[in-house]
């Protein structure tokens, strides 16, 4: 069979294939899949796309853990979760959400900036835009939740001001870069530049990543003999530093992580000189995001954006080894 | 002479058509969507175009590993350039300036890597490599380790601007789009079959790839046509990488453009291009990122957890190759 005939074949035949599909189910509308879900009791069957980040550190697999926990406290919607290695992959899964026949999008983005154009477009053709963490950077969802990072930024930053004594060389451990990153830096910038005492003698981003945290703190280590704290603003990364460290026999410098990882918790109510104290931010505000968009599809979606305020953000707590046993959960995934 | 055998010309479109039938009875109510059509062109359409050059360049007898680096670098330099004329001049010039810059960027890659292989004598495989890791090292300078956010929103509209689909309404009854990227990939698919199949430039390609030597006694410049073919691969990289800023409206220098590399050659590989060079097909390379985007769609529609798309896809690559080598034998 000659080249143009197999195309011919071919192209006959997919095009016979999807005249018979759009004569037979529904045409360009957002059909739903082959009548499997039941027809909540209210009335409509509400569909609604989870999409995160992949697992690529404790906080992310927290995420998906509070994700699945949460859309099982709500059987009657139908739920889509998919986890994305990068931006591009996560605006190919929304719009591929979309031809599924999403009500409403629950998204925590990759990276802020690529998500954002797409998360317009969806949000503009109708679907309800629930937005958790990592912000866009545009005022495009309906309901925006994320920890308090500046004052995670600023409560990291005085507490380690005041360990020091006011006097200190530090290093600094940057996240992936979006609104999230951004936002804890700058705060924490601030209020070690109000203390002349403390110089910043090394700063990169560890990606939220322990290998890669590890790798730039080695870097760090190598260039300044002297450091005696480190902001690391995540407890993945904190846990990669102190890898560093123990590979360079510093033996003095500690660390201050983020999120409240339980293995983290532990060693500050244990008193562990590497670890005085953490920072919380819980990975379980998805579930909240989750929460409220089901609340808000089943109350009508016009109606319930009356209810719901635009933004709000959860408060962020010093855990010390004063408090610490209230913010250790054994049985929790993160 | 044997007959060829049916599977190892076509295998690929047989399998595209097979996972196009099986999906569109699975789903019909959503996969047959014009919309989700349209995705399946269009989502892998910057990986696409920079197939479509890779497939000459491995027709050729070389190999480019840098394509996914200088995505990411000519990306950066998109973005910037947009970024500092954006509120000089009118939008649409700002991005055709951007696009242009990002193009002739692309394309001096390509020319340094071809001319380390063709003049320089050294393996395209092993330039390439330095060309990953330098290329995307000077996106990180560039972006200073992060993202460059494009600060001229005409460029996300442009990324999901397009040709209006006739006849085609999406949910919320608006028109569904042909994406410009879409568009460019078809475009430039016919236009390297072109220039492939029907002019002299393609015939030395398939020459230099299938017998270096044969061919520079046949008195063709060996070494221009390689310069040539790593040259055009650059360029195309550079429209790519418009694509990509375009759809996200900034370049995560970090991120973008990984694997593509690997994407691109399975593609071609899976099309049925050998890798050992002078042989190919520009319409096969069309036929792997097709079949690659549908395997990524079938995974999302099954809710197979991603984790498998990996294995999935190397499995694939595997067999396409297999089923090629039958082919060989039988010649």
């Amino acid at each position: 069979m000659n080249r143009s005939k197999a195309f011919l074949y071919a192209s006959l035949g997919i095009a016979a294939v999807s005249l018979a599909g759009c004569q037979s189910g529904t045409d360009a509308g957002a059909g739903k899949d082959g009548g499997a879900a039941t027809v909540g009791k209210a009335g409509k069957q509400y569909t609604v796309g989870v999409s995160i980040p992949a697992a690529d550190h404790g906080w992310t697999a927290g995420v998906k853990y509070w994700a699945e926990q949460a859309t099982k406290q709500n059987p009657d919607i139908k739920w889509i979760i998919k986890d994305a290695k990068e931006p591009n992959e996560q605006i190919s899964d929304l719009e591929n959400m979309k031809t599924q026949g999403v009500d409403a999008l629950v998204i925590l983005c990759t990276e802020s900036a690529p998500i954002t154009p797409i998360a317009e477009k969806l949000h503009d053709a109708g679907i309800l835009i629930v937005n958790v963490d990592r912000g866009f950077t545009k005022p495009v969802a309906d309901f925006f939740i994320e920890g308090d990072n500046k004052a995670f930024g600023r409560k990291s930053a005085e507490y380690m001001v005041q360990k020091l004594g006011g006097k200190g060389k530090i290093a600094v451990l940057e996240g992936i870069p979006c609104t999230v990153n951004t936002d804890r830096v700058n705060a924490a910038k601030e209020v070690f530049k109000a203390n002349p005492g403390i110089q910043i003698v090394a700063e990169d981003s560890g990606q939220w990543n322990r290998e890669k945290a590890e790798k730039v703190v080695q870097n760090m280590l190598v260039s300044n003999p002297q450091i005696d704290a480190i902001w690391a603003s995540d407890d993945d990364m904190a846990l990669g530093a102190e890898t560093a460290l123990k590979g360079a026999g510093r033996k003095n410098t500690w660390i201050l992580g983020g999120a409240g990882m339980k293995d983290i918790v532990k060693r500050v109510m244990d008193k562990d000189p590497v670890f005085p104290a953490d920072i919380t931010y819980p990975p379980s505000m998805i579930a909240f995001g989750i929460q409220t968009a089901a609340g808000m599809l089943r109350a009508g979606k016009a109606d319930a954006k009356k209810y719901v305020p635009r933004h709000v953000m959860i408060d962020i707590d010093l855990i010390t080894p004063d408090n610490a046993k209230d913010y250790y959960f054994p049985d929790s995934i993160f | 002479m044997k007959k060829t055998n049916f599977l190892s010309e076509y295998g690929a479109l047989v399998a595209l058509v097979v996972l196009f039938v099986y999906n569109a009875m699975r789903h019909h109510g959503t996969f047959l969507q014009v919309e989700n059509l349209r995705n399946l062109v269009s989502q892998n359409a910057s990986v696409g175009v920079i197939a479509l050059g890779m497939t000459l360049v491995i027709i050729a007898g070389g190999i480019d590993l840098s394509v996914g680096s200088l995505t990411a670098l000519c990306g950066a330099v998109c973005i910037l350039v947009v970024n500092k004329f954006g509120a000089g001049m009118s939008p649409t010039m700002a991005i055709l300036l951007a696009s242009v810059s990002a193009i002739v960027i692309g394309a001096l890659a390509g020319l340094i890597n071809g001319a380390i292989v063709a003049y320089g004598r050294v393996a395209a495989f092993v330039v390439t490599l330095g060309g990953l890791a330098g290329f995307r090292s000077i996106a990180l300078v560039l972006g200073n380790g992060g993202e460059i956010r494009s600060q001229v929103p005409a460029l996300g509209d442009f990324g999901f601007g397009g040709v209006a689909i006739p006849f085609a309404k999406d949910a919320s009854g608006g028109p569904v789009l042909f994406y410009w990227s879409a568009v460019a990939f078809i475009v430039i698919a016919l236009l390297m079959s072109f220039l492939l199949n029907k002019t002299r430039f393609g015939r030395y390609i398939i020459a230099v790839g299938a017998n270096q030597r044969a061919a520079e006694y046949s008195a063709i410049n060996t070494q221009t046509v390689r310069l040539a073919v790593f040259t055009l691969l650059g360029a195309l990289v550079g429209v790519a990488s418009v694509m990509v800023g375009a759809r996200m409206n900034s370049v995560g220098t970090g991120s973008v453009g990984l694997y593509y590399e690997l994407d691109a050659i399975a593609a071609v590989v899976i099309g049925g291009t050998s890798l050992r060079g002078g042989k190919g097909r520009i319409w096969g390379t069309v036929v792997g990122v097709l079949l690659l985007t549908l395997i990524s769609n079938m995974i999302t529609a099954e809710n197979i957890d991603t984790n498998w798309q990996g294995l999935v896809r190397g499995v694939v690559i595997l067999v396409a190759v297999l089923i090629q080598r039958g082919k060989k034998e039988n010649e």
